[in-house]
């Protein structure tokens, strides 16, 4: 839909070539010497080595625990809108003498008591043992009902076992892939990455690259088509300038298989992690792209 | 200190202290007579909002990736091809001034990228239109009750004044034998901040997925013109049907008190403007999972 307009695709054609080659039109468009011409001839600088790599994110899958102070906050307003709702319609929801009716009202008896204290309730006009009946009648519907079942906590086995290679870990934060990889002899941890071929689309040469590296045991979407950063690695001395464009996905359902080739293991890290796992001219490159939180 | 962290831990609404003692009787309003507090009460977020979250960690940057346009420099300012009009020049001081090249509504471009204008939801409006209201105006009643049920809202609700409640639409134009104008036809309600984000959840969860024969909101066919009024406004509006009023559990819990139910319209109001507002909306709201479809 967003992405019908073609000149928002970053193809890999003469026009990016040009922007990068801008220095060599104009050295030899200058009149070269004479001198210089026998001992150095016209060099061409190499085409910087284009590469993708994606950004895989777990988003969060918990909502944020709020703080102390939002607590606060939250009840007092909750008070405020309880002390001045309007008048609840109870012959509109409720028929009369229903256990629904009861119900609703031992529990709204009960939720006043907690916002205003016990001194604000007015005393029932019922009888000791009518009151006793109406509780053990609303005990009984919610036990046929089922209710009383324990929430999931919020804190997964792999929080408290701090396996970094689930998805369930930290569900309150943002998440992102990261693999480990041997690169002029050294163990280094970035995002996965690949090739881009030539007149391929950086946003496919992404999903390719991402399949290729984390095996297809995963569902998972490219956020548009556009790349979100790039980040320049220092070139070394014999290969040429390489440029590598990062993608934001997110992923959906399964998981990422190492298979010790392409990459020796793999880590779901928060935004901190990362910042002490990666090289630090990486982070720099990619810190603004993450999610702090 | 011991006292305060077993009341924090067993109780969610945490008290500090019982309610000041009231000394003087407070003011009465004279129109309703209802006791005037002597400060203004607002009450504003009383429970975190989980779409309003999933919004600011995951869709905001997604929708910033996704309709970014990249321009550089200043926009140039849009050419005149015609002598504007002078207020001063007595030839075109009376005279009517329509734009050059017709009406540019369609045509009026995107604001730039920017952070600040992120597509974002600003309000949802529900409205309804009953038929039989032109005979009988009491026909509006239940439609009224409904939307009081699935909204929640009332007139300056929580102390706020831009809240509107549910608000009954007039006929404007007399058309023969159907409506006249001032006569009720129709109410609708403005959703905005907590209400209109535990509304959209409560439509995406319970009663989208319980639609038989719906796979999505039908977009408009791919040839079908981009600069229209509605594309650049950036509104995304469905119907739904009498049948699915009765799978929100706002309804379905006494749904026999209603005599009728009566489908309504949904508009999620954005803040997209110009060229592609539409579709910038479409992505938005298809975050919040609201399916759409192509015939």
């Amino acid at each position: 839909m967003l992405s019908r307009i073609p000149s928002r695709c970053a193809v890999v054609g003469p026009s990016f070539r040009r922007g990068l080659a801008t220095e060599a039109t104009t050295a030899s468009s200058q009149q070269p010497s004479p001198s210089q011409l026998p001992s150095e001839p016209a060099k061409k600088p190499s085409r910087p080595h284009i590469k993708t790599a994606i950004i895989l994110n777990r988003s969060p899958i918990l909502t944020r625990t709020p703080t102390a102070f939002e607590k606060a906050y939250y009840s007092y307003q909750a008070r405020i809108r309880r002390a001045l709702h309007n008048p609840f319609p109870y012959e509109f929801y409720f028929k009369q003498g229903t256990l629904l009716e009861t119900r609703f009202n031992l529990e709204e008896r009960k939720r006043e008591r907690l916002a205003f204290g016990p001194g604000f309730l007015e005393k029932e006009d019922i009888s000791e043992e009518k009151r006793q009946a109406n509780i053990a009648a609303v005990e009984q519907l919610a036990q046929q009902e089922g209710e009383g079942e324990e929430l999931m906590p919020r804190q997964h086995e792999a929080d408290i076992k701090n396996d970094q290679k689930s998805l369930d870990r930290m569900g309150q934060r943002n998440l992102y892939l990261v693999v480990q990889v041997t690169e002029n002899g050294k163990d280094i941890w970035r995002f996965p990455q690949g090739d881009v071929e030539k007149g391929q689309l950086l946003h496919q040469a992404a999903q390719k690259n991402l399949l290729a590296v984390c095996g297809d045991k995963m569902d998972t979407w490219i956020v548009g088509r556009a790349p979100v950063g790039v980040h320049k690695p220092e070139p070394q001395s014999d290969s040429p300038e390489s440029v590598i464009f990062f993608h934001k996905a997110h992923i959906m359902a399964g998981q990422v298989v190492a298979d010790g080739k392409n990459i020796k293991d793999f880590r779901w890290l928060s935004y901190q992690e990362i910042r002490d796992t990666v090289e630090p001219s990486y982070w720099e490159s990619i810190k603004d792209i993450l999610s702090e939180f | 200190m011991s006292q305060v962290s077993r009341k924090a831990k067993g109780f969610s609404l945490t008290r500090f202290q019982r309610a000041p003692r009231i000394n003087r009787a407070l003011a009465r309003h004279p129109k309703t007579g209802l006791p005037q507090p002597p400060v203004k009460i607002v009450t504003r977020e009383f429970a975190p909002c989980r779409l309003e979250d999933h919004y600011h960690t995951t869709l905001k940057d997604d929708l910033m990736y996704m309709t970014y346009t990249h321009e550089i420099g200043e926009r140039r300012a849009p050419r005149q091809i015609r002598l504007k009009f002078d207020p001063e020049d007595p030839y075109s001081k009376y005279r009517k001034n329509p734009p050059v090249g017709g009406s540019q509504v369609g045509k009026k471009p995107a604001p730039p990228s920017t952070p600040e204008n992120i597509v974002r939801l600003e309000k949802i409006q529900l409205h309804t239109m009953v038929k039989e209201a032109t005979a009988n105006k009491s026909h509006l009643l239940p439609a009224i009750m409904q939307l009081k049920a699935l909204s929640g809202e009332s007139y300056k609700a929580g102390g706020r004044h831009a809240v509107e409640g549910i608000q009954i639409i007039r006929g404007k134009k007399s058309v023969g034998g159907w409506v006249r104008p001032g006569i009720p036809i129709g109410a609708k309600v403005d959703l905005k901040g907590q209400a209109m984000y535990d509304f959209l959840g409560t439509l995406t969860e319970f009663v989208l997925p319980r639609l038989r024969d719906f796979n999505g909101v039908v977009l408009p066919p791919q040839s079908s013109s981009s600069n229209t009024p509605s594309t650049v406004a950036g509104v995304v509006s469905f119907g739904l049907p009498p049948s699915a009023i009765g799978f929100f559990p706002q309804i379905e819990v006494n749904i026999d008190a209603y005599p009728k139910l009566s489908g309504m319209h949904i508009h999620f109001v954005t803040n997209a403007t110009g060229i592609g507002a539409q579709d910038r909306a479409r992505a938005l709201v298809s975050g919040f999972q609201v399916p759409f479809v192509r015939r």
